[in-house]
């Protein structure tokens, strides 16, 4: 059951991120494109038993993160004919096989030699569990995360503010 | 002990040295802007940058002499919950006292070119010293997780310094730039990150050398991204178009300490990484390593031969210097990156310098750009033209200054160690940087100025920077081995923390 739920959802998580990179025409499906991707993703999470680490995945990157994306998308109206015609063909093209080629050399040396899986421990990904290493092991980074962001918000005001006085 | 982890919060003090500076710049310009005078004198915006300016110094130079007392005693202090986060020990003091010097520098450049540039605004300093708070975690960090945060922490700050005079288009494309490169840089490196954390299962550097597979193409594959990431930010080639474009635009301040700071952050915590993390791989990734640095000297020194801006050939020159650095990569024998270290270090001295010269020629909110613009500087400005004579020659290597002394400290090891080719390559790239650095000193001594052109005079702080650069240029050329942290040469702290990585 496990097996099968997790092939659909990889499958699905696979689909959608194709759909977005692919889907150059309309932003918006593009963006929506990406929420399967994350959902799906959520979903994978929760087969690995880390229920808190889906319902964050689901509410901050679906959620939030998509729909500050389709604010921007819709605040700045992009259509495929604002860019006009891109050329660069050639490079694109030789771009693709380079990485077609990328892809399948890694394939063939994958082959038989993924690192054997292991049994998660206890409680993964539940609360406590992601609570205490928060606040123990990860206390440093989730003090400096705090920095990171005021660093962003300063950031950005300078940059946006209409008047700085 | 039992009862739980021991808290050493000792090794969070230079952390915390400029991420409380930080904070209480940004208060202090609320605070102070409500006032209507402080010590006396009126309060304006020049006065108010000036002052917050001097206020960061003061926690700067806090930082530079606690890394510096942590460099003479040696110590070695880990920030440890549980799980090993950071280590403050001789080769991250050495690190931060330089990333912690060309803050100083920076700032005191800053205070009047700001008012020049008509963007004296508090935040600026607030987002200098959060973006040296991110660089002295970057280097101190054993951690991927503590790592990419450092670098997130560094690179965001500088992001938003990069377009910090709003009225400047060229300020504004450089900021975006950089920004969406950059970040695209960082997710890069993320996904390098996550491709070793999912073939060994750790994250601290001491878990992944004990379960790196050499042969595994997954980790190999998540080391190559790793590389990628980092070999933007220390522009190398083929990772380095966006440095001229972002370096031409960025306020010159900025400019300045971008390519001697993230690059020293950007180096030390990739030989760190590599030794500390991957010390097997050493022999897989030579190739790599060598392929990078031939390009970047050559691509580097080439390019910077053709650029009619000042600022545009110092950005080419710094990409050559990241060249430079990475042959002392390539030999990877613990003399070779001592050399790298101390190359650091006087980079930092002689690159402040020149883009301080330039930033102390601004004026009326633009900056002296082109090289034409420097014509007759000898005939107006005598002393600030043998000045920036002086850094050139140091960055083109000339015997006698500092320049000369790092490079073959770099080259040297790389001969030893059998890299002859590579050296070679160095050595007459370098010959191609003795002209174009030179074509500047040309122009200032042998023309004449443009009529009726006005040179400001460089305050008082610029002054002090460019005669601590030039001093510093002169003492490592001459004397490298001068004892000068209570009675040891920075050569010496250069080699012992070197030595340290190798244990």
């Amino acid at each position: 059951m496990i097996q099968v739920l997790f092939s659909l959802f990889a499958l699905l998580a696979v689909i959608g991120a194709l759909a977005m990179v692919l889907n150059v025409r309309n932003t918006i499906a593009a963006a929506l494109s990406l929420v399967v991707t994350m959902i799906s993703l959520g979903g994978i999470f929760v087969l690995l038993e880390a229920h808190l680490v889906a319902v964050i995945q689901i509410m901050v990157y679906a959620g939030a993160i998509v729909v500050v994306f389709l604010f921007v998308v819709m605040l700045l109206n992009l259509r495929r004919d604002v860019f006009g015609p891109s050329g660069q063909r050639l490079t694109k093209a030789l771009g693709a096989v380079a990485g077609v080629w990328l892809v399948y050399r890694l394939l063939v040396l994958l082959e038989g030699r993924l690192p054997a899986t292991q049994p998660l421990p206890d409680g993964f990904g539940g609360y406590r569990d992601v609570g205490m290493a928060l606040f123990t092991d990860f206390l440093l980074p989730f003090e400096v995360t705090s920095l990171l962001l005021l660093a962003a918000i300063v950031g950005a005001i300078v940059l946006a503010k209409r008047r700085l006085d | 002990m039992t009862g739980g982890p021991e808290l050493e919060l000792s090794a969070l003090a230079p952390v915390a040295f400029t991420a409380i500076g930080a904070m209480l710049v940004l208060l202090g310009e609320v605070l102070l802007s409500r006032a209507k005078s402080f010590l006396g004198r009126p309060i304006t915006d020049a006065y108010l940058t000036t002052l917050l300016g001097f206020f960061s110094i003061f926690w700067l130079i806090l930082t530079a002499v606690t890394a510096g007392q942590g460099l003479v005693t040696g110590s070695s202090e880990v920030f440890n919950l549980g799980h090993p986060m950071m280590r403050v020990d001789t080769f991250a003091n050495f690190a931060i006292l330089m990333i912690a010097i060309g803050g100083i520098l920076t700032c005191a450049l800053s205070v009047t070119y700001l008012t020049v540039l008509h963007v004296s605004h508090g935040e600026y300093f607030a987002l200098l010293l959060l973006a040296t708070c991110g660089m002295i975690l970057m280097v101190s960090s054993v951690d991927l997780m503590s790592l990419f945060l450092g670098l997130e922490l560094m690179s965001i700050p500088i992001y938003a310094l990069a377009g910090f005079a709003r009225r400047d288009l060229r300020s504004n494309e450089s900021a975006l730039k950089y920004f969406i490169t950059g970040s695209f840089a960082s997710a890069l490196l993320l996904y390098g990150m996550a491709l070793v954390y999912g073939t060994t299962g750790h994250t601290s550097f001491e878990g992944i050398r004990g379960a790196f597979d050499v042969q595994g193409p997954v980790g190999l594959a998540g080391l190559a991204l790793l590389l990628v990431g980092f070999a933007f930010k220390i522009s190398a080639v083929p990772f380095h178009q966006w440095t001229p474009d972002v370096y031409e635009g960025a306020p010159t301040s900025v400019t300045g300490y971008m390519s001697v700071a993230v690059k020293a952050t950007a180096f030390a915590a990739l030989i760190r990484i590599l030794l500390e993390a991957f010390p097997e791989v050493q022999g897989r990734i030579e190739p790599v390593l060598f392929a990078l640095a031939t390009l970047t000297v050559v691509v580097g020194n080439v390019m910077a031969v053709v650029q009619e801006d000042v600022k545009r050939l110092l950005a080419y020159s710094s990409v050559a210097h990241a060249g430079y650095l990475l042959i002392g990569l390539v030999a990877g024998t613990p003399e070779a990156i001592a050399g790298v270290l101390f190359y650091l270090l006087v980079y930092t001295f002689m690159n402040l310098g020149a883009f301080g010269v330039v930033a102390s020629l601004a004026q009326q909110g633009r900056d002296c750009e082109r090289i034409e613009d420097f014509a007759g500087l000898a005939r107006q400005r005598p002393a600030v033209a043998s000045l920036m004579t002086l850094f050139l020659v140091s960055l083109a290597g000339i015997p006698g200054t500092a320049g000369f002394v790092a490079k073959f400290l770099v080259f040297a090891p790389a001969v030893q160690e059998g890299e002859v080719l590579l050296a070679v390559i160095g050595v007459l790239a370098s010959v191609v940087s003795v002209y174009y650095y030179l074509r500047i000193p040309v122009v200032m001594w042998m023309r004449d100025p443009a009529p009726e052109s006005v040179r400001p005079e460089p305050s008082g702080s610029e002054w002090l920077v460019l005669t601590l650069c030039a001093t510093a240029v002169l003492v490592l050329g001459i004397f490298p081995n001068l004892e000068v942290l209570e009675g040891q040469p920075l050569l010496d702290l250069a080699r012992r923390s070197a030595a340290l990585l190798f244990g």
